[in-house]
């Protein structure tokens, strides 16, 4: 479907508008699309820009909830099944642990079988000799440890995926960096959304005969846009830390209500050590902290002392919308996991819903819930496809995980196949085929969205050399023949040092400092404005 | 964990987990900030899809399978170049030789492993198959030759297992399995500066193809029996002949696997520079008054992975004074920095010679670019490879040992012992012929 | 095994082998004090080449460093080059860059306004002084002349579009084009190194000579990226030079970059043909500061050695290198524990925008020094009478936002050296 120019502003037209590209909105927008019904998603920003992006990618086997949160408990362990069955791409089935260590609640820990069972989560108790041999870098100080079936899923490749195989079904579509800005409302239907291309400030009219809004952390903000007040979320902050190499076989819970530091997750590669949680009123300037990383590790170094000196290449934040269902809840951690769906019929609209809350491992669930509501409304009869139907990946779609290019590349056995980042060992025909075929290939895509499509920008060196590889590929591909290229690259290393900064110390100063050093005195990305508009009136010549 | 099937399984090693058990202090592979200088100054880069920045990456990264089975680990000579230039002081070669260790057997280039079994087969510890006997027998021989040859040695010895001798000297196979003529002109210097030396009947080869294997435990059987032949002796000094790798893998192997030995290593070219400092070998470049130009291999087993650049001072010093301070020009670079010639680390014996001509290629170049007719090197390894990839590129240089120029300078050396000088050196100085310049 | 540890003594160690170290190498040989230098490869395997003094003094572009350093020493009085007198600045340049000319690498003498290097992005890097391959850039870039821009298939990061692209505007007559290296698949990576010592020899310079004729249409300046050799570049820049009737220049190119390694291999061999006791590639494990004399101690790979030196100049780096090193709470001089002026928490060590013009805090702190460039404590009193300090591991300056890096470096060498000369 091509946007129609009328005057100054581009229409699209179609059946359903999905805002928000995260893991909820791309599973909505595949979900209709197995139904035969075709979406535009929309995201202010990029595919999984907030909480979707900013989580430890765990597939929760449920162990975490099943102390406090038995219907949760039990919908993450069905969940997980079934994705394990339809994503395997995306998954890593790594098993998990939770272990006590000295000083935690051993009552609590006692407990933990029997709160399993109840929610029917496999739970093996394993004496402390088994869990060390098990995970080796576990503390000597262990006083229960039980494996139950956790799992890893990358969530970039997964929402990659959905839109990927959404375009494919029905021609959907996904335009990034498109904001709404209002809604056309009539007779208690939104006729059509008003949007930004927040780039280049040109407007856009979409028109749609369903409206779901998939905002995330924003949900509550684009909710009120349509004069919907239905909608209350709190804001938690989650803060994580990524390693420069994996620490542990499988995933490791603290066995204990649920704290700062309490989980190390693989990522394939690396591995996520995370979470903090705190109650934010904004969801502006959402960056890690020294405090929140310095409050993760002195918790996590005593489930796993090797912390202490583990390289951390970078931190990053997240801000989990969680569904205020009772007044006066503050603690984001005690507030429910559960999600919901708005029908906004109360609020007097027939065509808008909203999902929100929820979590990565029940994304599927809450497209399904959303789907089953915007196809009846449409009178489709079609159900839901998404619980049998295997995810297809794509050529453009399988970057993302961490590993899978350097073992592409290595077996192509292709010399002439330049790796353009040596961390990830991510090749030149990788970025290609993200260029030509990966979901939302803005026209040219910049740096950014290439990282985010791959590992570029992931490795020790968190995008200080291949910003500029990457970049110096894009001008000879001819996307720039301005200094665009190298302004793109600022942002993007700009980007990555928002992550960065949290964690310098130890090995990573050497390498921040290389970076600064290449980013600053070798390319002057510092004072790229001073130098392009400066240059005409600085005399070259000295004396010579 | 295995991976392929059938004859020669693959073992997975986890490089990650063993690198880190194995590190010397301070050198830390997570500490890898991925620049590239490694690769950059390495001439194995590009051969097998591999080079050092993405050994290390892919070790990080958990790899494992791949690198457990990437041939390229026979094409990296770990000769340390990569550890020299990297501001982190990583080792990759530490890496490799885990990596060459866990190498099925049966899937290990052939030529490093046989000469690795034969090594252990004999109490000489000859690579080539000469056993103790045959050694004492050809020393023999070749020393009534010169006897007889050369009056002004009628009086010469080739002590073997002698007591107490100051010197315990070894001896590379190549010369009484190959070529036992040119055992000559080393002792001849012995002779000539009276040393107190002796060869060991048992123990007295230099070449240890068991440390090329990556097994640990042959490498340590290599050493342990050639250490207690010196030990035996009561020799104080052990020294080490024109053979690179033999002194690493010898001062090496009697650290790494805490060796007791009651002498102290030395290389061959240290005395070469002592002897002639004290005049004792009063060698001067007389002979090369046509001003033919020389260069100079420093073997990377002998500097940068041992002494380092004072025996490459040694070597210049010698070189100098054997063929005159104009007629000498370095390669660039050299000394510690200097490029491996690719003949290193078992890579001459590996069978791969594409890839092998491939990696000396940047060798060629060096020599080339110094414009000279000679490369002196105290290496077999080197010596040998850079006369292949001087004869595969069409170079028209030759490689000598140090001894041949001593021996030619001091006019003892014999025509049967000037197999690798060119017709422009086949008549200078010949024994009998005086001072009188051809 | 019996080993005997290799001992030396000399009247001047020099901890580390960067900009500074090398610089107090080159002073010390000049003024004949017995010296040894030890140390490992650091940042100056990074270097562009250039050597810069001060190339911004807050938000300004510096067209004359010398009167940003007039500037600088009112708003900055700590900062090193503070510190030190104009003409001592200028002869630490003159002497610095005479004895690399000297030894095989010829560089700029330093003038009264900056250079505006050219950068491998097309932006332009304010230096006092430069290699000579990369001087007719300047002047081609002054001129707006005919010139054009290779790049090579298989050197990454290297795009003479991208140059030309952020250059053209204002250099009209600038073209870019890519050419394949001779004896180079197409497309297969090539280190700038590997063609740099390629192009050591004749053979490869006239076939790189050929190509270069071949496109250079109607073109006067040939630009490059570094690669005209590692050994004595001038000598191929010549002669590439003299077979292609062009004028050359080359331009640095990211690391692993040859300005660097070129650098790093004269000083390596030159030094020692003048009698300086250089122990490459080590790092210093300890050094005890006695009441006459001062004893480094190292292991190389072959053991282990020990320098007695009558004086001691630190020039170990920044972190890069070595000489700074922080855990999660502290920054920390590694070699002696020396108080490093730093910010109250890891929190402050840099700010929230990483191109704030600013410059980062953490790019700031290092050790203090007194009047004779002597470490002190935090008494403030000099923590040994032998001991000196140079180069970046100083504190007050930020060589990164004030491109002032090898100023520093150069600079502070030579007045370390000229006190540590007092003491001999």
């Amino acid at each position: 479907m091509n946007g129609i120019h009328i005057g100054e502003c581009e229409t699209f037209e179609t059946e359903v508008l999905i805002i928000g590209g995260g893991v909820t909105g791309t599973g909505v927008m595949r979900d209709l699309a197995l139904r035969g019904i075709h979406c535009l998603l929309i995201d202010r920003r990029d595919l999984n820009a907030g909480a979707s992006g900013g989580n430890h990618g765990l597939l929760h086997s449920g162990g975490r909830y099943a102390s406090a949160d038995w219907e949760t408990a039990a919908e993450c362990r069905q969940e997980g099944e079934i994705l394990k069955r339809v994503a395997t791409e995306c998954i890593e089935d790594c098993g998990g642990l939770f272990v006590a260590v000295a000083g935690d609640d051993p009552g609590f820990a006692e407990q933990f079988p029997e709160h399993c069972r109840n929610a029917g989560i496999p739970c093996q108790s394993l004496s402390r000799a088994e869990a060390r041999e098990r995970e080796p870098g576990l503390t000597e100080r262990l006083i229960a440890a039980y494996r139950v079936p956790d799992a890893t899923v990358d969530p970039f490749r997964i929402t990659l995926e959905n839109v990927n195989h959404a375009q494919r079904l029905t021609g959907s579509v996904y335009l990034p960096h498109t904001k709404v800005t209002a809604f056309e409302i009539e007779s208690g239907q939104i006729r059509a959304a008003l949007c930004q291309d927040t780039r280049t400030g040109a407007a856009r009219r979409i028109l749609a005969r369903q409206v779901v809004n998939a905002g995330g952390a924003w949900s509550m903000e684009v909710a009120g846009m349509a004069g919907c007040r239905d909608v209350n979320l709190l804001y938690s902050k989650g803060t994580l830390l990524i390693s420069n190499t994996r620490l542990s076989r499988g995933v490791i819970n603290r066995l204990r209500p649920p704290g700062d530091g309490d989980i190390l997750v693989p990522g394939g590669t690396i591995s996520l050590l995370g979470t903090t949680s705190d109650t934010v009123t904004g969801l502006q300037g959402i960056r890690p902290t020294v405090a929140e990383v310095e409050r993760n590790l002195d918790q996590g170094i005593a489930m796993l002392p090797g912390l202490a000196t583990t390289r951390f290449i970078r931190a990053f934040s997240g801000v989990r919308p969680l569904v205020q269902a009772a007044e006066g809840i503050q603690d984001g951690r005690q507030a429910s996991r559960g999600f919901t769906l708005f029908d906004h019929e109360s609020q007097g609209l027939e065509n808008f819903a909203t999902i929100t809350g929820g979590k990565l491992t029940t994304f599927r669930l809450m497209a399904e819930r959303t789907g089953d509501l915007v196809a009846s409304r449409l009178g489709n009869q079609e159900s839901c496809k998404t619980a049998l139907e295997p995810l297809p990946t794509g050529d453009g779609v399988r970057w993302t995980k961490p590993g899978f290019s350097a073992r592409y590349w290595y077996q192509r056995q292709d010399p002439t196949d330049a790796v353009l980042c040596e961390c990830e060992m991510v090749p030149q025909s990788a970025i290609d085929a993200i260029l030509e075929t990966a979901p939302g290939a803005e026209k040219p895509m910049e740096l950014q969205a290439i990282g985010l499509r791959s590992r570029v920008g992931k490795g020790a060196c968190q995008g200080a050399f291949c910003s500029l590889r990457v970049t110096s590929y894009l001008y000879d591909l001819g996307h720039y023949d301005s200094n665009e290229g190298l302004v793109r690259a600022r942002e993007f290393v700009s980007e990555r040092f928002r992550g960065v900064r949290p964690v310098l110390w130890g090995e990573q100063l050497p390498q921040m400092e290389l970076a600064e050093a290449l980013h600053c005195s070798l390319m002057g990305l510092d004072r790229l404005d001073d130098l392009a508009s400066g240059l005409g009136s600085v005399p070259g010549v000295g004396q010579e | 964990m295995t991976t392929g099937g059938g004859q020669g399984v693959f073992k997975v090693i986890d490089f990650r987990a063993m690198a880190e058990q194995l590190l010397p202090e301070g050198a830390n592979y997570d500490a890898c900030l991925n620049c590239g200088l490694c690769s950059s100054g390495c001439p194995a880069s590009g051969l097998e899809g591999m080079d050092p920045r993405r050994f290390i990456r892919m070790a990080m990264l958990g790899m494992n399978e791949e690198l457990s089975s990437t041939p390229w680990i026979w094409t990296c000579t770990q000769c340390k170049r990569c550890m020299y230039v990297c501001p982190m002081s990583i080792d990759v070669s530490v890496l490799v030789g885990l990596a060459r260790g866990a190498w099925p057997e049966e899937r290990k280039p052939r030529g490093i492993v046989r000469s690795c079994q034969a090594q252990l087969r004999f109490s000489s510890t000859s690579a080539m198959g000469v056993r103790s006997e045959d050694f004492v027998e050809i020393v023999q021989e070749i020393a009534d030759e010169v006897r007889a040859e050369d009056p002004r040695f009628a009086d010469l010895e080739v002590p073997i297992d002698k007591q107490g001798a100051h010197f315990f000297v070894n001896q590379n196979s190549r010369e009484p399995a190959v070529e036992p003529e040119e055992l000559a002109p080393l002792w001849k210097i012995f002779h000539y500066v009276g040393a107190d030396w002796t060869y060991g009947s048992r123990g007295w080869a230099a070449e240890n193809f068991c440390m090329f294997t990556g097994d640990d435990s042959a490498w340590r059987e290599m050493v342990r029996q050639r250490v207690e032949m010196v030990n035996e002796l009561r020799c104080q000094v052990w020294i080490n002949t024109e053979c690179g790798h033999s002194f690493y893998t010898l001062w090496k192997g009697v650290e790494r696997f805490g060796l007791q030995a009651n002498f102290e290593p030395a290389s061959l070219i240290s005395y070469y520079a002592q002897w002639i400092r004290e005049g004792r070998l009063p060698v001067n470049a007389d002979w090369n008054h046509r001003g033919i130009k020389f260069t100079l291999q420093d073997p990377c087993q002998l500097i940068r992975k041992s002494i380092g650049d004072p025996a490459a001072e040694d070597l210049r010093f010698v070189a100098k004074r054997l063929v005159g301070e104009e007629n000498f020009v370095d390669m660039q670079p050299c000394r510690s920095a200097n490029y491996c010639c690719g003949g290193g680390g078992g890579f001459l014996q590996a069978g791969m010679n594409e890839q092998r001509r491939i990696y000396g290629l940047r060798k060629f170049d060096q020599i080339q670019t110094t414009g000279a007719a000679y490369v002196l090197t105290p290496c077999h390894n080197c010596h040998t490879q850079m006369e292949d990839i001087g004869e595969y590129y069409g170079g028209h240089y030759r490689v000598v040992h140090f001894w041949t120029l001593i021996c030619l300078s001091l006019g003892i050396l014999g025509e049967s012992e000037r197999k690798y000088l060119g017709p422009d050196l086949a008549g200078v100085n010949l024994p009998g012929m005086g001072s009188a310049r051809s | 095994m019996i080993q005997e540890a290799r001992q030396y003594r000399t009247g001047l160690a020099v901890i580390g082998s960067g900009l500074a170290g090398f610089a107090a190498s080159v002073f010390a040989l000049q003024r004949g004090i017995r010296t040894a230098q030890v140390g490992n490869t650091g940042a100056i395997a990074y270097t562009t080449g250039y050597l810069d003094l001060l190339g911004w003094h807050g938000d300004r572009l510096l067209d004359n460093p010398w009167s940003g350093l007039a500037t600088l020493r009112q708003e900055e009085p700590d900062h090193p080059l503070s510190r030190i007198s104009d003409q001592d600045i200028r002869d630490a340049f003159f002497g610095f860059t005479q004895a690399l000319s000297e030894m095989g690498v010829d560089y700029t003498p330093p003038g009264d306004r900056n250079l505006l290097g050219l950068t491998p992005a097309g932006t332009r890097k304010p230096t006092l002084c430069m290699p000579r391959t990369m001087v007719a850039g300047i002047a081609a870039a002054a001129a707006g002349d005919r010139t054009l821009i290779l790049d090579i298939a298989g050197l990454d990061g290297f795009s003479a579009r991208e140059l030309v692209a952020n250059a053209g505007a204002s250099w009209p007559n600038l073209r870019s084009r890519r050419i394949i290296f001779p004896g180079v698949d197409a497309g297969v990576r090539v280190f700038p190194e590997v063609m740099a010592r390629a192009l050591e020899a004749p053979a490869h310079r006239q076939q790189l000579a050929g190509i270069i004729r071949s496109v250079a249409g109607d073109a006067k300046y040939i630009g490059l990226p570094a690669i005209l050799g590692i050994h004595r570049p001038d000598r191929v820049h010549r002669d590439l030079e003299r077979l292609t009737g062009f004028t050359l220049f080359e331009i640095p190119t990211m690391p692993p970059a040859v300005p660097g390694i070129r650098l790093r291999e004269m000083f390596e061999q030159a030094f020692p043909a003048r009698g300086l006791t250089l122990v490459p590639q080590q790092k210093v494990k300890s050094l005890e500061l006695g009441k006459t004399t001062a004893r480094l101690h190292l292991n190389d790979s072959y053991g282990k050695v020990e320098i007695e030196a009558e004086t001691v100049i630190l020039a170990t780096g920044r972190f890069l290198s070595g000489g700074l090193a922080a855990d999660r709470h502290r920054v920390r001089e590694t070699l002696l524990g020396i108080p490093v002026s730093q910010p109250e928490s890891r929190d402050h060590w840099y700010r929230e925008d990483y191109f704030d013009l600013r410059g980062h805090p953490i790019n700031r702190c290092g050790i203090r020094v007194d009047e004779a460039f002597r470490p002190i404590s935090e008494s403030g009193r000099p923590i040994s009478e032998r001991l000196f300090a140079a180069g970046i591991l100083l504190g007050g300056q930020d060589w990164i936002r004030q491109r002032c890096g090898a100023g520093v470096a150069i600079a502070s060498a030579y007045r370390a050296v000229s006190f540590a000369a007092g003491c001999l």
